[in-house]
């Protein structure tokens, strides 16, 4: 995009966000750094990322987290942990280096999975947006120009929209909070793309950042918790809730709902053809709920006994729709119908920062059918020219969802708009692509 | 339909089976019913049923109320089998297992009854709750073989399993001779409707697979049909004259009305029109499980393409557990018909390029609701969310004098045990336990699990556009209308 027009600081530094660069920039200079996000890449690649930083041997690492994929949390944690450790072993001087690192690292962990998990793409943004923060602020901690409701920051959103001229008025008048900045009038010129201010070079910017960082992985691991709050609010006695497929977040939202002495009836769908609701159904069943494991086909004929629908999420969208695993929407389209509540349990890095234009491809992935009809079944030439299709994700109307419980709270879907603006900076809300 | 020869072999089985368990014989099936032992065995039972009727109160309710104890027979089936008595106690077991696991809010719903159990029972013994009928005519082999068949799910679908009642029935009453001794039942209308229908459908309903509305209306008609027959008419000419009605009824309300179906103008790919119906803008149909109905439509479809095969494409949507759509797959292939197939997850995913929906149904209800294959109301949901029309094809004879509000009201329970599987392949009807890996092969042992396999579901009639029956496409909204002209005597 903007990156030509950002000038070389110098041999040491990145200077363009092309992932090629990227990696040709860390193998010169921090080349353990790049061997880190390699080994990432590679996990993520098979699938299986393992819970901790440092990965055994190949085949521990198949046993530790062969179900891991469906472990979003577990993904976004680990990225997290990637990026604290890139962003604070690699050599950079000021805000505006550290973003164009981090928006390289974005689009290169986008080219190698990041567009099936959007959950990693989120969590760079969450990061872009906290230095940002950081890099705005005084070098005092005073934080002068957050981004948020100042004029200024609004036109430096959108800086295409800052013309030379202004651009020029602009630093003149306000050139008293830009005082102690050493980046000449030359450089503010040519250089739109961040704020004058991230140009500064900060020695302890390091510090407030790794600290910023360290928030958000303190927030992640308190996900589930404080969603488990929530529980009894949402759940009462003699309920029949209605879930699909396999969640852990709603697994342990109905588990902290029944160790609070809540008596309840859990219909478990089973979602084929993964077969997700039976390992679900297994863990509620042995946490001493009465669970009832029914066919997909049965969804719409118990709706009519369901006092309310749980759902899990893939992706929450910026117009408060849902992407969550295939055949969802047929529940929420069930309870929409049935005038059943379709509550959507998430933790919040699960936001994304797009919108649905593309219907049901947004943020699909088609997969193998080869569990809708076995290779062995197609013998014949009949059989050999049939489309098969298996979906993994449905896109779930915000019309048809009633709630979201977050870890920071129960929201509409209208007003998951208004959490973008909290998480992310409108910046970074384009794609990784 | 079965040779003789198999029909022969059933018989035989069945005997040997009971042989071993009531060495008197007293109730062994014929291999044909013969004059001279019905007439015995007609004697036996109505004594046997005063007896146990006599006996029937004080019994306790577990052992006592399985009739294989009956308290007549209880020394000898003792003596003789050992091993039958730990087969009942192990059959206990199960049924108590299976009583925790019945699903409370359907606890109203006869619960599914194991095949091997309806073998077991054997033909004569009347399961728990079933009055014996006060002159015990003995079941036609024919009739024990094809509740076996309808308990086992190898005849299913509204369609089949109808055709194949009517069908014994017209056996049975072929071979029937009216005994000299009749207990006092001297009018053969009356000797046919107490020993041959009335004793045949209750086993097959109680002992086998609730009845469907295709049976049920079906058995009502031939009942009226043998009633109305004239009193002193010789047994050949009411047996030819029977046989025909039911020859006429299966022709006409079933094949027939299937033909004239496919046939209704509406359905066809419009001539006329040629903005829809070009090659680039093919028509996509979307479907459900399987229908005979859809496919003779669909056949007829191609078969009257005057483009090429690729005028019109047909989604198969299908679902677990029975997967009948893939039946319907290889058929519509076979007619050289473009096809793709999804599970029911990917309805959403397919639905956008869908203009037509086409629905079979296992019964209509009065009030416009489509009693269908589970799943079938999930896919007209779906459909009338995405604004694309719905039809429901289904022959008249189809229509059910019931309402129905939602799915659950009434309902049939399957196999539980289909739910645990994880297999997608076409159900094997060997052990059920055989292939399955999945999370709940032991959910008999687990606490708190239950399965529940329903069979049918309620799609209500906002989802419907409109019902295709052989007289023509009608609102949902006009099926009382239709049943009220169908029978005016009503």
């Amino acid at each position: 995009m903007t990156a030509s027009s950002i000038p070389d600081l110098g041999s040491n530094s990145l200077s363009t966000s092309d992932p090629a660069a990227v990696r040709s920039w860390l193998s010169k200079h921090h080349p353990k750094q790049l061997a880190l996000l390699d080994k990432f890449e590679i996990e993520l690649r098979l699938g299986r990322l393992s819970s901790t930083t440092k990965a055994g041997p190949d085949g521990v690492i198949a046993a530790v987290g062969a179900t891991s994929t469906s472990d979003r949390l577990l993904v976004t944690r680990r990225t997290v942990g990637l990026l604290k450790h890139i962003i604070g072993a690699t050599r950079w001087k000021n805000g505006a280096q550290l973003l164009v690192l981090l928006r390289g690292l974005g689009r290169e962990l986008h080219e190698v999975g990041g567009f099936r998990e959007p959950v990693i793409e989120n969590i760079v943004r969450r990061v872009m947006a906290a230095v940002r923060e950081e890099a705005a602020g005084e070098p005092d901690g005073k934080a002068t120009d957050t981004g948020r409701l100042s004029l200024q920051s609004i036109l430096w959103a959108l800086p295409q929209h800052v013309k030379s001229p202004s651009n020029r008025s602009l630093s003149r008048t306000d050139s008293h909070q830009r005082q102690s900045s050493i980046a000449s009038e030359a450089d503010l010129e040519s250089t739109n793309e961040f704020p004058p201010a991230f140009y500064v070079n900060r020695p302890e910017l390091k510090q407030t950042v790794m600290e910023a960082i360290q928030e958000i992985v303190t927030e992640l691991e308190d996900v589930y918790g404080n969603i488990e709050d929530q529980a009894t609010n949402h759940i009462h006695a003699g309920e029949v809730i209605l879930t699909y497929g396999k969640s852990k977040t709603i697994e342990r939202f109905l588990i902290a709902a029944a160790e609070k002495k809540r008596t309840f009836q859990v219909v478990v769908c089973e979602d084929s053809p993964s077969f997700g609701g039976h390992e679900m159904a297994k863990s509620l069943a042995k946490a001493g709920i009465d669970t009832i494991v029914i066919h997909d086909s049965a969804i719409f004929a118990v709706m009519a006994r369901v006092n309310k629908v749980l759902l899990s999420a893939h992706a929450v969208l910026a117009n408060g729709g849902l992407v969550a695993s295939s055949g969802s929407n047929m529940v929420a389209l069930g309870a929409y119908n049935n005038a059943v509540p379709v509550v959507v349990i998430t933790g919040m890095f699960k936001l994304c920062p797009m919108f649905p234009h593309e219907g049901q491809d947004t943020l699909n992935d088609l997969v193998s059918p080869s569990k809708v009809m076995d290779i062995t079944e197609i013998k014949d030439d009949l059989l050999s020219s049939v489309e098969l299709i298996n979906p993994v994700h449905d896109y779930v109307k915000p019309e048809h969802v009633s709630l979201y419980v977050t870890n920071v709270g129960s929201f509409q879907p209208s007003y998951i708009y208004r959490l973008l603006a909290e998480y992310y900076h409108t910046d970074d809300w384009k794609s990784f692509e | 339909m079965t040779t003789e020869g198999d029909q022969q072999k059933a018989a035989a089985a069945a005997e040997s089976k009971k042989e071993k368990k009531k060495p008197e014989g007293l109730v062994i099936p014929p291999k044909k019913p013969k004059l001279s032992k019905a007439e015995r065995r007609a004697l036996q039972e109505q004594q046997r049923a005063a007896k146990a009727a006599a006996k029937q109160q004080p019994e306790p309710p577990k052992g006592a109320a399985d009739p294989q104890n009956e308290p007549g027979k209880q020394n000898a089936t003792k003596n003789d089998a050992g091993s039958a008595g730990k087969d009942d106690a192990a059959r206990d077991a199960v049924q108590d297992k299976s009583d925790q696991k019945t699903v409370s809010l359907f606890s109203h719903l006869p619960p599914y009854r194991d095949p091997k159990s309806v073998v077991e029972t054997g033909p004569h013994l009347w399961p728990k709750g079933v009055s014996l009928p006060s002159t015990t005519f003995p079941l036609h082999p024919a009739v024990i073989e094809l509740g076996y068949q309808y308990a086992k799910g190898e005849i299913r679908g509204g369609n089949a399993r109808c055709r194949a009642m009517l069908a014994a029935f017209h056996q049975v009453i072929g071979d029937f001779e009216p005994p000299t001794n009749n207990g006092g039942l001297t009018d053969m209308r009356h000797q046919i409707d107490q020993w041959i229908l009335k004793p045949s459908f209750q086993y097959w309903t109680a002992s086998c697979r609730p009845h469907s509305v295709t049976m049920g209306n079906a058995f009502t008609f031939l009942k009226t049909a043998v009633a109305s027959l004239e009193r002193d008419m010789t047994r050949d000419d009411m047996v030819e004259m029977i046989q025909e009605t039911i020859d006429a009824y299966i022709r006409e309300r079933i094949d027939l009305a299937k033909q004239a179906i496919a046939q209704q103008p509406a359905l066809q790919l419009s001539t006329t029109s040629t903005t829809t119906t070009n090659n680039n803008n093919p028509q996509v149909f979307l479907t459900y499980g399987k229908s005979e109905a859809i496919a003779a439509i669909f056949r007829n479809m191609a078969a009257s393409d005057q483009h090429s095969s690729s005028s019109f494409r047909v989604i198969i949507v299908d679902s677990r557990p029975l997967l009948e759509g893939k039946d319907l797959l290889l058929e519509l292939r076979a007619s050289g018909i473009e096809c793709s197939y999804v599970l029911l997850n990917a309805l959403t995913y397919v639905m956008r390029d869908v203009t037509k929906v086409y629905l079979g149904a296992s019964a209509l209800m009065s009030d416009g609701g489509v009693l269908g294959r589970v799943g079938t109301a999930c896919v007209a949901l779906s459909a009338h969310m995405h604004h694309i029309p719905v039809l429901v094809c289904c022959e008249s004879y189809k229509i059910s004098n019931r309402v129905q509000l939602e799915s659950i009201t009434g309902n049939e329970l399957g196999d539980p045990s289909q739910v645990a599987m994880t297999t997608n392949a076409s159900s094997s009807d060997d052990d059920d336990n055989n292939n399955n890996n999945g999370a709940l092969k032991d959910w008999l042992e687990t606490d708190n699990l239950r399965l529940l396999n329903l069979l049918y579901d309620l799609t209500p009639s906002e989802f419907v556009s409109g019902i295709v029956t052989e007289l023509g496409i009608i609102p949902p909204t006009s099926v009382a209308v239709l049943l009220r002209e169908m029978n005016p005597q009503n």
